[in-house]
């Protein structure tokens, strides 16, 4: 394997992890840069946190090649975690410790000296503002807090990349901002970031770029300003026809045929993707088609994600 | 957090190859959470190590004693003959607590444990190491220490040499630890750990000459009694206390824990590589 260039922290071909009969990693192929957020989107079951544990060290791929700052998990692993910093989905804090000590705790496995543990340990408590809740026990923070010192922990041993599996699951609006301004943040820094999200609006807002991921592949990679260019278009014209069951919308959405570049009708509302919503608005009214309400916007990554892995999961249901 | 991205970048690149982790370093940095958790709980030992001792004195050692004549004890009281045992009956006592749920708990998120410390540079066997040192080293060490000098209240030593009694229990603690270790790294769910109870700790306690001489017990049951390590232990102990010929020479007894210790270490290694490879 070649060794560790400047740039490249993160290198997977053919990357594979089967658990039984089961294959939850069917042969993905990514590089992650220095200094890049990079993120992993997808529904879940999709592979992210199976692809994230083997990143980790945590988990032996059953084939393929990895390595991470150019050396290999499966003989490193030690050299490798002790470079990373986790956030995982579930913060595993030791909740009979104090928020203090989870952090100098943690630094002791990094065999980070006492003094140097303490010093450090404070920095980061006021970087996730938790300063004040030094001496309480993890069970008396609110999620939002837990997900804070989880973070704060990942970053005790001065991490070259941050792995942070959904760092804003079960957060409520303001918890979810206030991580995400601490990510922002580190991403400032120079901090590398890699993380998995089923959130759209977290993917768009904190990576630069990002792999789609169904099924345990990626079906899709690039920034997120690339994505939405290569797989919708410019905009999503939305209508909704309150009091229409789901089979009349399909019937409507049939017979729109040339407007727009793509016509999908969902359960509540029917999108029609176009480069000029205007135009399409237009076109509608022409059809005599007539919407209880009509939203043109500018097409985001849940369009995206909903364009590629949206069918398959109807497929699913059906 | 005040570093620029130049800053950064410099230090990631400029970060000199780590040493590789030896196992002491390993197990001590893991060992290092138990003596965390331990801080905050060591004063609930007290009944172990403090209050229960003395029970059992009271109750068994003068209460029972006092029915029992000196000639079936081979000429020492009672008391005498129960108390070097009891030293080691702690030992299995407190593994009841530290090798049961915290390991059962550990690979779930119970509160961390060995799920985040596997995030960092420490391996599987550094955190069943780390967890060992506390549990089959530190413990009996600390805690059978001050159960051992509670009973000298009783007057129940006839020189110095009862000291040993302590040795005699780590040895007891780490033939059973890894054990333990192994089959709670094995069970599906917690109603299992009651088992660990009903068929390890509480039989061990019983049945094992501490409270009277095994050769007492039906033929049948003593394969199970030669088999268990707080019986060695105890045998170890009450030569040491009251100069009692232990059953075997000494060496056989401490060879019998050692290789239990080694053989359940083996697998212990095995089962927790295997729970934390995800």
């Amino acid at each position: 394997m070649p060794a560790e260039t400047n740039q490249t922290l993160v290198r997977a071909q053919d990357l594979r992890k089967r658990y039984g009969d089961f294959e939850a990693v069917r042969g993905v192929d990514f590089e992650i840069q220095r200094g890049e957020a990079f993120g992993f989107l997808g529904a879940n079951g999709a592979g992210k946190s199976t692809t994230m544990r083997m990143i980790g060290c945590v988990s032996e791929p059953t084939g393929g090649e990895i390595e991470v700052f150019g050396l290999d998990p499966r003989r490193d692993g030690t050299a490798i975690r002790g470079r990373l910093g986790v956030v995982p989905q579930d913060n595993t804090l030791d909740n009979m410790l104090t928020v203090f000590e989870n952090l100098t705790v943690y630094a002791g496995y990094f065999g980070i000296k006492r003094r140097e543990a303490k010093a450090r340990a404070a920095e980061l408590l006021e970087f996730v503002q938790l300063s004040g809740r030094s001496d309480d026990k993890v069970d008396d923070l609110s999620g939002g807090m837990q997900r804070r010192l989880a973070i704060a922990r990942s970053l005790i041993n001065r991490p070259d990349l941050v792995l942070l599996d959904e760092p804003t699951t079960g957060l409520d609006p303001q918890a979810r901002h206030l991580v995400w301004e601490r990510l922002f943040q580190l991403k400032q820094q120079g901090v590398s970031i890699l993380l998995t999200t089923h959130y759209m609006d977290e993917a768009e807002q904190l990576c630069d770029r990002l792999v789609v991921m169904d099924e345990g592949r990626i079906i899709a990679a690039g920034s997120p300003r690339e994505l939405i260019d290569t797989y919708v278009t410019k905009e999503v014209v939305e209508l909704r026809f309150n009091g229409l069951h789901t089979t009349d919308l399909a019937e409507i959405a049939s017979g729109l045929g040339g407007v727009g570049a793509q016509i999908e009708p969902l359960p509540d509302r029917i999108l029609v993707y176009t480069d000029d919503g205007d135009d399409t608005s237009a076109a509608l009214e022409v059809r005599d088609v007539r919407p209880s309400s009509v939203l043109a916007r500018r097409a985001t990554l849940e369009d995206v994600f909903l364009r590629l892995t949206g069918r398959a999961l109807a497929e699913d249901e059906a | 957090m005040s570093a620029t991205a130049a800053d950064r970048a410099a230090v990631a690149s400029a970060r000199p190859a780590e040493a590789p982790l030896g196992y002491a370093a390993g197990a001590w940095r893991a060992f290092n959470l138990q003596l965390t958790l331990y801080r905050h709980v060591w004063h609930g030992t007290v009944f172990t190590s403090v209050v229960l001792p003395i029970l059992y004195m009271i109750s068994i050692g003068i209460g029972v004693g006092s029915y029992i004549d000196s000639s079936s004890t081979g000429g020492i009281t009672y008391a005498e003959f129960i108390a070097p045992g009891l030293v080691c009956s702690v030992a299995v006592m407190m593994l009841g607590n530290d090798m049961t749920y915290p390991v059962f708990g550990g690979y779930r998120d119970w509160g961390g444990g060995y799920l985040a410390q596997r995030s960092t540079p420490l391996r599987p066997v550094d955190i069943l190491n780390g967890h060992l040192l506390y549990a089959m080293v530190f413990r009996p060490m600390t805690n059978c220490t001050v159960v051992a000098i509670v009973l000298a209240l009783f007057g129940v030593y006839s020189s110095a040499w009862a000291a040993l009694a302590v040795p005699a229990a780590v040895l007891v603690s780490a033939a059973l630890a890894p054990w333990l270790f192994f089959w709670c790294s094995s069970l599906k769910n917690d109603a299992m750990l009651n088992a660990v109870f009903r068929f390890a700790i509480m039989p061990i306690t019983l049945f094992s000459g501490v409270f009277f001489p095994a050769e007492q017990m039906p033929g049948f049951l003593q394969p199970l009694v030669w088999a268990s390590p707080l019986w060695h232990g105890t045998e170890l102990a009450r030569a040491a206390t009251i100069g009692i010929a232990p059953a075997l020479p000494p060496a056989l007894h401490v060879a019998y824990l050692v290789a239990l210790c080694v053989v359940g270490w083996l697998l212990a290694r095995r089962a927790v590589a295997r729970r934390l490879n995800f």
